[in-house]
């Protein structure tokens, strides 16, 4: 009995990785689903009390966010928030599993399009019909964080994907702010390559950057306003005469972009436009916190690139509602999770992060004192197009539509380019 | 003669008993049970972290899992079929890594082997080169990745303003842009990355080869290339098939300095198999990306096994 042979221990380890096996092979999806079969619940309610992990990827607002976790914590003795912050890439690509459980998150907050449909999906969402807060926001805006009858979400965060304009350079070039037609902002780009400037600074190199100005050309060009949704179902093909045009007209913009436009990273774009030497930075108003830390003086207006013909758009600008809040299902501190969603959505502490932060919030009687938030804050009543790329649901299908554009940029023929685009997107119907 | 056998004879009676008993003590089949108790902790780490997530791959890898819904189906060998036939982005990402890994792999070789003939001295010179060449390897892949996106940024990075400072705006280029020509500048990146590491593996090969051979082959008239081709080369063969066989695993998986030059999801000219992998697991495909990941695998073992037979660095059966 006090000795083994060694076949018997190899019996053992056998035995052992036998059941390594087994346990391997429990199956996909065997944790799952928090609250996924009965759907989506309040969340629920209890002491504000517990250390709240709020999981999300503006870093460049923690600082922020800091001031108002210790207001919040004044407010509720016994609570705690702390940050837990990805880079967006690696929020977008890992956010779900990292969320997921609960190990972090929460709070949390998604992206508008495939990954708010994820976590939905995915069950992580509680229910914030009844919620305090969603009595503070604009009603149109809170569409981008329901699915079904439920309201998963609450999109913080009202963003216009357009190019960001030096007004300066533009007076000095005597070129317009408002163009009616694409013959009239071709024109306005001229007059500001002819002042000595590059018209646009476009970061080319940076996918989830350069793709926003797809929202601005796209929306007046498509024959419908679930133009992606319906690419990617195969109801609409990039081969179609619409997004051919669309193409054609991304050709047009090449001789007004900075030279390697395609191989431009996001952060020297930035510095084209903080520098002076671009008039206009292709990205959208997020990014008006981040020109401004490198320098940026000048008043900054927003331009819709207007691809209509002889002044018929349907659209004068885009938007995009996002950074979607939300309480986590598997949660332990859901009632205080639910009470920091709350305190976020009150109107004085939108007004505070919006302020602070140069961001429009989809609160409403939220007061802007920031100036280049009250300069921009008439777009908010005009008539813009939900931002169109974050109707995709499948990120491959996303980035190969929007690939197409740069490739025109490159100096790929619009058809080619379609047709390359188009062949992903059917290999993924 | 009869008593001493006889005494002999007696000896051995109890000695024959002695070793049997230390025979079925020292049995090299019996041991004691306890010293089974040591190895597990190391087989319970390899079997959680190891096995059990590589079993999974292939489990998953059969399935069309999204990486968080319960319900799932079994599509057998679909996700194969679909990665070499009906997925163009994994079979460009496919394509990208082999071109990359045979530019990387030629490159870093002949280069890292040029370095180490030029300081395998132990001068003071030659020590303080090493260690130059050798620093970016103590550098993080994501701090590479920054210093090469900002000397290849296309505005403000040092190639271009090099070029343009010295009139020669015309060679000035979109580098990461260009797609014909954006892998080749991260395989630049990558072998500046690597080579001062093989430089010592090399080092190291050469500095074991025995002076004696090279002054025999003077006297016999060898010149410097003969005496490289006959002596160096043989010798410093199991260093070219460590340099090369880690070069190539190397070059698979440049996963972090791609994602760190090229943002995420990379462009389709730098997408790789592990930048697709990642990209496909980010879609919530995990059942799709485990197959890639397998593939991925095979790879890696298949042209590593071409590569050593090639170079003839393996004998037969070895």
């Amino acid at each position: 009995m006090s000795q083994i042979s060694r076949r018997q221990a190899m019996a053992v380890l056998g035995a052992l990785g036998l059941g390594a096996t087994a346990a391997a092979c429990a199956g996909p999806g065997g944790s799952t689903t928090p609250g996924g079969s009965t759907g989506p619940v309040a969340p629920a309610t209890g002491d504000i009390t517990g250390k709240v992990s709020f999981a999300h990827w503006r870093g460049e607002d923690k600082a922020v966010f800091d001031e108002l976790i210790k207001r919040f914590v004044a407010k509720n003795n016994g609570v705690e928030v702390a940050q837990d912050i990805s880079t967006s890439n690696d929020y977008n690509a890992q956010g779900l599993q990292k969320v997921r459980g609960a190990a972090i998150g929460d709070a949390f907050a998604t992206f508008r399009g495939a990954q708010f449909k994820n976590f939905g999906e995915a069950g992580i969402y509680t229910e914030l019909k009844n919620s305090k807060a969603v009595g503070n926001y604009q009603k149109g805006l809170l569409t981008a964080g329901q699915s079904g009858d439920s309201q998963l979400g609450l999109p913080y965060q009202v963003v216009f994907p357009m190019p960001m304009a030096n007004t300066d350079l533009f007076d000095k070039a005597g070129a317009e702010l408002a163009p009616k037609d694409w013959n009239a902002f071709l024109n306005m780009c001229e007059k500001l390559a002819a002042s000595g400037v590059t018209p646009i600074s476009w970061p080319g190199g940076d996918v989830g950057n350069g793709g926003q100005l797809f929202n601005c050309m796209i929306a007046n060009n498509a024959p419908v306003d679930d133009m992606c949704s319906q690419i990617e179902q195969g109801k609409l093909k990039c081969t179609d005469d619409w997004f051919i045009k669309m193409l054609n007209q991304y050709k047009d913009l090449a001789p007004f972009l900075q030279p390697n436009a395609t191989g431009t990273a996001v952060e020297p774009a930035q510095n084209l436009f903080s520098q002076g030497k671009a008039a206009m930075l292709a990205t959208g108003s997020y990014h008006i916190a981040a020109v401004r830390n490198l320098g940026a003086k000048f008043p900054i207006e927003l331009v819709f690139p207007n691809t209509s013909t002889e002044g018929k758009a349907k659209y004068e600008g885009a938007y995009n509602a996002t950074f979607i809040l939300g309480v986590n299902s598997a949660s332990k501190h859901q009632a205080a999770a639910a009470a920091w969603i709350d305190f976020l959505s009150e109107p004085e502490n939108a007004a505070y992060y919006a302020n602070q932060t140069a961001q429009h919030v989809s609160v409403k009687d939220v007061e802007y004192t920031n100036a280049d938030l009250k300069r921009l804050s008439p777009w908010l009543d005009k008539r813009t197009a939900l931002a169109a790329r974050f109707q995709f649901q499948n990120l491959d299908v996303r980035n190969a539509v929007e690939a197409s554009a740069t490739a025109v940029i490159s100096g790929t023929s619009p058809e080619q380019a379609a047709e390359a685009a188009q062949k992903i997107v059917d290999e993924r119907l | 003669m009869s008593t001493h056998t006889g005494m002999a004879a007696k000896r051995k009676a109890p000695d024959r008993r002695m070793e049997s008993a230390t025979k079925k003590r020292r049995s090299p089949t019996r041991v004691n049970p306890a010293l089974y108790l040591f190895p597990l902790p190391a087989v319970a780490v390899i079997a959680f972290f190891l096995v059990m997530p590589t079993l999974q791959a292939f489990q998953y890898a059969v399935t069309d899992w999204n990486g968080f819904s319960a319900a799932f189906d079994y599509v057998g060998v679909d996700n194969f079929i679909r990665a070499f036939t009906k997925d163009s982005l994994f079979t460009n990402a496919l394509t990208n890594n082999l071109k990359f890994v045979l530019l990387v792999v030629i490159a870093q070789t002949a280069f890292s082997l040029v370095l180490a003939l030029l300081l395998t001295k132990n001068s003071r010179g030659g020590i303080l080169l090493r260690a130059l060449f050798f620093f970016p390897t103590i550098l993080s892949s994501v701090s590479v990745a920054f210093i090469w996106k900002f000397i290849y940024d296309p505005n403000f990075g040092l190639a271009n303003s090099v070029l343009g400072a010295t009139g020669l705006q015309g060679l000035q280029g979109s580098y990461l842009g260009d797609s014909n020509q954006a892998l080749y500048w991260v395989a630049v990146t990558q072998v500046w990355f690597h080579a001062g590491q093989m430089m010592v593996v090399y080092i190291a090969g050469l500095q074991s080869i025995p002076r004696e051979l090279y002054e025999a082959a003077e006297m016999d008239g060898a010149n410097k290339w003969q005496q490289f081709k006959s002596i160096t080369w043989p010798f410093v063969a199991p260093a070219t098939s460590i340099v090369v066989a880690y070069t190539t695993v190397q070059s698979f998986k440049a996963f972090d300095l791609i994602l760190g030059i090229a943002g995420n999801p990379p462009k389709s000219s730098l997408d790789i198999l592990s930048t697709r992998i990642y990209s496909t697991f980010a879609n919530s495909e995990f059942g799709y990306a485990a197959a890639q990941s397998i593939i991925f695998m095979a790879m890696i073992a298949l042209v590593t096994w071409i590569q050593r037979r090639l170079l003839r660095l393996t004998p037969k059966g070895e």
